[in-house]
C-alpha cells in the first residue's frame, strides 16, 4: 500500500479571533470616531457600523497583514462617509452639558481637567476642528493612534509620501495658530 | 502658559479625557453585538488528524462535521483555511476533531459502521451540489453508481457533468461518499484527493480492484434502483434497463443487505 503524504505541522496558525480584535482596539476606535464624528451619537453610530464592516471583510484580510491600519480604513472611510452624507462640521468633543451647551464649545476649562493640561487640549482640539479633513485625520493616526506612515498610508488609501505630506502640513498650521 | 504643541501632540493622545467613555463604549458593544448576531458565521472547531489516508484537515459545527480535506502540502492548508475562513468561524480545537481521525482509521479497517458524524453541507458550492451531495449520502457502503444515475437521483438526467463538478467540491469527502461515483463504462473516475485514495477506500469496501486496469471487475452485481432486483453483469435483462438507475454492488450479499433480491433470469446466486 502506498502511503500518503503527512503534514510536518501540527499548529494551524489561525488569525486571532475577531473577539479579541475588538476587545483589543474597541477604546482607540471610539477615540478616533469621536473626534473625527465631534459627537456621541455619531461616534456610536459609526462604532457600531466599523466593527459590523470589520468582521465581514475580516476573513478576507491577509493573515500577517496588521490589524490596526486596516481597522483605522474602516473607521476613517465611514467617517468620511458619514461627514459627507451629512455635511456636518466637526465639532468639538465635549460631554454634553444641556444647561449650558455655549460653555463648552467655546473651549472654557471644564471641570474635568487641570488646568494646563485641560486648556491646552481643548484648544488644540479646536484647532484641529478646523483643519482640513485629510489633514486631520492623518495627524490623528500619527501622533494619536501612533501608526506610521506606512500605515496611514493604508488607513488613508493614499500613498506614503501625501500621508507624510499631510502630516506635516497639520502640524504647520497647528504651530502657526498657536 | 500654553504646553508647547508639538510635545503635546507628541505625547501621544491629546490629554483630553472624554467623560463617560466606559459607559459611551458598554453601550456601543452592546449595540455591536446585537448587531453581529445576524450576520454571524458558524463557529467550528478544526483540527488535523492523521490517517491511513494522509493528513486531513477537519472542521465540526454544531450540526456537524463540516470540512474533511486531504491536505497535500503547506500552501494547500493554508489556501483552504482562508477558503473556509469566509463561511465559518474557525477555532482551533485538536480535541474536537479527534473522534473523526478515529472514525476514518476504524472505516478503513473494515468496520462498516464507524462513520457516524452527523454532516453539515452548508459548505456545498450550490443547492444542487447539496442536493447531489444528499442524494449521494444513500448510496450504501459496498455499492457504487455512475455519475450519469447520481444525476438521474438529483434530478438531472443530463447532468452527469454537473455531478462531476459536484464531487470535485464535495466539502467532505469518505463521509459523503463521493469515492463511490465511478464512470459510465466502469472505469474509476477521477478523485479530488487523487486516485490512490478512491482505490484505497473502494477496496477497504469490498470491491476487488486491479492497480494496472481500473475497471469495475465482471464479478460485480448489477442492482436496478427501480425494481430492486439485482443480475450478473452480462444478464439479458440487465443489459435492456436505464443505465441511470443502475447501483454496482461489490458483492451479492451487498446487495442482498441493500434490499434487492437476485433475478431470476441470470440467477445470481
Amino acid at each position: 500500500m502506498r502511503g500518503f503524504k503527512v503534514m510536518a505541522r501540527e499548529k494551524l496558525r489561525l488569525p486571532i479571533r475577531f473577539e479579541r480584535i475588538m476587545q483589543r482596539h474597541e477604546r482607540e476606535i471610539m477615540g478616533y470616531l469621536l473626534r473625527s464624528s465631534g459627537n456621541r451619537a455619531d461616534a456610536a453610530d459609526l462604532f457600531q457600523e466599523t466593527w459590523l464592516r470589520a468582521y465581514r471583510a475580516y476573513p478576507r484580510l491577509k493573515p500577517d497583514s496588521d490589524v490596526r491600519p486596516w481597522l483605522y480604513a474602516i473607521a476613517v472611510n465611514l467617517s468620511r462617509n458619514r461627514a459627507r452624507d451629512g455635511a456636518r462640521r466637526a465639532r468639538v468633543i465635549v460631554p454634553e452639558d444641556k444647561e449650558n451647551p455655549a460653555a463648552n464649545r467655546s473651549g472654557e476649562v471644564h471641570r474635568g481637567f487641570t488646568e494646563n493640561d485641560g486648556y491646552a487640549a481643548v484648544h488644540l482640539r479646536e484647532l484641529m476642528s478646523a483643519l482640513p479633513a485629510r489633514q486631520r485625520e492623518a495627524l490623528h493616526l500619527r501622533y494619536f493612534a501612533g501608526l506610521d506612515y506606512a500605515g496611514i498610508a493604508t488607513a488613508m488609501d493614499c500613498s506614503q509620501q501625501s500621508a507624510r505630506a499631510n502630516v506635516s502640513q497639520a502640524m504647520k498650521k497647528l504651530r502657526s495658530m498657536w | 502658559m500654553l504646553m508647547k504643541i508639538d510635545k503635546l501632540i507628541r505625547s501621544s493622545g491629546d490629554g483630553f479625557k472624554v467623560e463617560g467613555l466606559e459607559e459611551l463604549l458598554r453601550q456601543a458593544r452592546r449595540r455591536v453585538d446585537s448587531a453581529l448576531k445576524h450576520v454571524r458565521r458558524p463557529e467550528a472547531a478544526v483540527g488535523v488528524i492523521k490517517s491511513p489516508l494522509g493528513d486531513l484537515l477537519v472542521a465540526m459545527t454544531g450540526r456537524g462535521i463540516v470540512l474533511n480535506h486531504y491536505l497535500v502540502d503547506d500552501s494547500d492548508l493554508a489556501a483552504t483555511l482562508e477558503k473556509a475562513r469566509l463561511q465559518l468561524d474557525l477555532v482551533e480545537d485538536a480535541s474536537a476533531v479527534k473522534v473523526v481521525g478515529a472514525e476514518i482509521r476504524g472505516y478503513l479497517a473494515g468496520e462498516g459502521t464507524a462513520l457516524r458524524q452527523n454532516i453539515d453541507l452548508s459548505l456545498a458550492a450550490s443547492r444542487f451540489q447539496q442536493k447531489v451531495l444528499r442524494k449521494l449520502q444513500d448510496v450504501p457502503r459496498g455499492a457504487v453508481l455512475s455519475y450519469q444515475a447520481l444525476g438521474v437521483a438529483a434530478g438531472a438526467p443530463k447532468g452527469a457533468r454537473a455531478v462531476g463538478n459536484a464531487m470535485h467540491n464535495n466539502p467532505v469527502p469518505i463521509y459523503v461518499p463521493c469515492h463511490r461515483v465511478i464512470a459510465s463504462d466502469g472505469g474509476l473516475g477521477g478523485y479530488g484527493g487523487g486516485a490512490a485514495r478512491k482505490l484505497q477506500l473502494l477496496r477497504s469496501e469490498g470491491f476487488s480492484l486491479g492497480d494496472d486496469d481500473v475497471r469495475l471487475p465482471g464479478s460485480v452485481a448489477w442492482g436496478h434502483k427501480g425494481t430492486r432486483i439485482y443480475c450478473r453483469a452480462n444478464c439479458r435483462a440487465a443489459a435492456r434497463v436505464d443505465r441511470g438507475r443502475i447501483l454496482f454492488f461489490a458483492d451479492a450479499k451487498d446487495a442482498r443487505q441493500a434490499g434487492l433480491r437476485p433475478c431470476k433470469i441470470c440467477r445470481p446466486d
